[in-house]
């Protein structure tokens, strides 16, 4: 499942205008310094088209933390 | 715009931002108004005009706040507003209907006075785009006519009134966007509900895609002209191979030119046919749409379409880049796309349904918000000037193009299996044809059984495709002496410099079997005399000549072979 984490990574890095290479299971909405609540629905809706999915609405308010998307993706794509 | 996802449209907007910046472009300034949510508007706007050249950089309002943001926003170049009927007030699809009479009353005053007070705060911004109000969201029951519905029709009379005042305003039918992306695709409630942003990354993609030839005619960025070719383009039908008679009249193509021509777009005509063949159909044919009086310039020569566009774009003194060229055949626009990619190239489709996509499309590029009455006028304007300016034929080598096309011909000797089709290209084959001898299937089986005849047959391919068997060359030898009966060339495959290397093949081939001597001849027809000098061009010399006719030989140890060696030759 390494090339979802890479996906998602990519994403990321590209919304939040970080190395790819700094992300990893800590990285958090309170780390990322440009993960504010715009480029939060940025994210969303990168994620949902980039993997065909639609998260939950409690979902949207969790997925602060790169560990917790993985894990969630990976939940839906697999339902 | 459609395939490409969001994640990457931001990647790619901000390399088009840094190429910008490096070049020193200046930056187009959009501001966008809005009572909803419309962040993700930001990187799929700039992007798709950022693509299309425009260094736009757009800059969204506060949230809900028209009013107050239309009193500071004098240093945009362009301002979109996005006023949702959804949010005018909180929860308005449900409770609108619910309000009293009085209360409505107030709502449309209310508004109606805010339209009047943006609409005078952004008088002096260049281009302000506004979206007509939309209930379709909310209501898309259609038995039912709520008041949202209602409302939404009053608001927009009065927008439609009001904005007639002003000519930097113009109204953005979003139902007709909504429509195209669809409802369910435009828009995500959990994300209208959760944070006000009601319309989905697709429907921006559709939104700002359907917008930005506004954006492109306000940074001068139009569509001037559209030139046309003529063979299966205005018409169906080949009409040098099938006749006056027999070409059926394309005309939705051609009330659709002459629309646009009404508007001033200019409109051209370049085909590989004789002048006065296209001049008697524009001027005989009863069935012709398009006439002379619309249009401005005609190229109806056999020099290749590079160089006829060219000429174009000099004498209309406009850029290659304002121009749209039309033609049915992939190798022609493929030789404009490699030589001139500033201009735009559209296929014409197979089928006449297919036809209002097109003219869909084509209405969007042509889009030019200042038509004057000047415009309707542009196609005489134009002819007066090239009258005046002097012709001005620049050259230009397509060896580059067609080396790159890897040509390939394929050779049959004396091929019976082909012998339908050789008797066919004889009767049909008008233009490239030395000769122009008619034979029929039989003629053609006693030439096979004839050991003192060669029949050649020839396939062309390139790399777009095979265009089948359509060469023939007949020759007929005794002893040390031969004579081309028949040298023909389908019209598909001319320009591709074919011709001289089957002379290259013919050479060899009599070469081998101890000839030394060969004759041709040229038999002028009306319609043939774009080879009237091919026999001279191949390295023959006049012997004779009677009436129509020139007779030619050639030496063969004189003879210089071809520098076509690009096209490959096959021998089956």
């Amino acid at each position: 499942m390494n090339e979802i984490d890479q996906r998602i990574k990519l994403i990321m890095s590209t919304i939040f205008e970080i190395d790819i290479n700094t992300i990893n299971d800590n990285s958090s909405f309170d780390l990322i310094e440009n993960w504010d609540s715009m480029n939060h629905m940025n994210l969303i809706v990168a994620l949902e088209e980039e993997f065909n999915i639609q998260f939950s609405d409690d979902d949207i308010e969790n997925l602060l933390n790169f560990k917790l998307i993985k894990f969630i993706i990976k939940e839906l794509i697999n339902k | 715009m459609r395939d490409i996802k969001y994640s990457e449209i931001i990647k790619l907007n901000k390399i088009l931002g840094v190429n910008f910046k490096e070049k020193n472009s200046k930056k187009y300034k959009i501001s966008i108004l809005s009572n909803i949510m419309v962040h993700q508007s930001k990187e799929i706007g700039e992007y798709s005009l950022r693509k299309n050249d425009i260094y736009a950089e757009i800059d969204i309002g506060n949230y809900d706040n028209l009013v107050q943001d239309s009193e500071n926003i004098d240093k945009s170049d362009a301002i979109i507003i996005f006023w949702e009927l959804c949010n005018i007030f909180d929860g308005i699809e449900y409770k609108i209907d619910l309000i009293s009479e009085k209360k409505y009353g107030e709502l449309i005053k209310k508004v109606k006075k805010e339209i009047e007070l943006i609409f005078n705060n952004i008088q002096l911004v260049p281009l302000v785009l506004i979206n007509r109000f939309s209930s379709l969201i909310f209501t898309q029951d259609e038995l039912n006519n709520f008041r949202l519905k209602k409302l939404e029709l009053t608001f927009n009379k009065f927008l439609e009134k009001y904005s007639s005042k002003y000519k930097n305003i113009k109204i953005i039918d979003t139902d007709k966007i909504l429509s195209k992306c669809g409802i369910e695709n435009s828009v995500d409630y959990r994300f209208f509900y959760a944070s006000k942003t009601l319309y989905s990354i697709n429907f921006f993609k559709f939104y700002f895609n359907s917008i930005a030839p506004i954006f492109k005619a306000a940074n001068g960025k139009i569509k001037k002209a559209l030139i046309l070719d003529c063979d299966n383009t205005l018409w169906k039908g080949i009409l040098g191979e099938d006749g006056f008679e027999n070409i059926i009249i394309n005309k939705e193509i051609q009330y659709y030119a002459r629309k646009l021509s009404r508007r001033g777009i200019l409109i051209g005509l370049c085909s590989k046919n004789n002048y006065e063949d296209v001049e008697n159909v524009l001027n005989n044919h009863k069935e012709m749409v398009l006439k002379n009086k619309d249009i401005v310039i005609k190229k109806v020569n056999w020099i290749d379409k590079v160089t006829n566009l060219k000429s174009i774009s000099n004498e209309l003194n406009i850029g290659l880049d304002s121009i749209i060229f039309m033609d049915d055949s992939d190798f022609e626009l493929n030789l404009i796309r490699k030589g001139l990619p500033m201009v735009e190239v559209i296929k014409v489709p197979n089928k006449n349904h297919e036809l209002p996509i097109l003219f869909n499309y084509l209405n969007r590029i042509f889009y030019n918000f200042i038509e004057t009455s000047e415009d309707k006028k542009k196609t005489l304007l134009y002819k007066a000037q090239i009258e005046r300016d002097n012709y001005k034929n620049e050259s230009t080598n397509i060896n580059e193009y067609l080396i790159n096309l890897r040509l390939k011909i394929k050779v049959y000797f004396n091929n019976e299996k082909l012998i339908s089709r050789m008797a066919q290209l004889t009767q049909k084959t008008n233009q490239f044809n030395l000769t122009t001898k008619r034979y029929t299937e039989n003629d053609l089986e006693i030439f096979l059984k004839d050991t003192q005849q060669i029949v050649i047959a020839i396939n062309v391919s390139d790399m777009f495709g095979d265009y089948g068997i359509v060469g023939l060359i007949i020759i007929k030898y005794k002893e040390s002496i031969a004579e081309i009966d028949t040298f023909l060339l389908s019209c598909r495959v001319l320009g591709r410099n074919i011709e001289f290397r089957l002379m290259d093949i013919i050479c060899n081939k009599l070469k081998n079997l101890g000839i030394k001597r060969l004759y041709g001849k040229y038999q002028k027809t009306k319609k043939n005399i774009q080879v009237s000098d091919l026999y001279e061009r191949f390295g023959f010399e006049i012997k004779s000549s009677y009436k129509d006719t020139l007779n030619y030989e050639l030496i063969l140890n004189n003879y210089c072979h071809s520098n076509f060696d690009y096209i490959k030759v096959i021998e089956n």
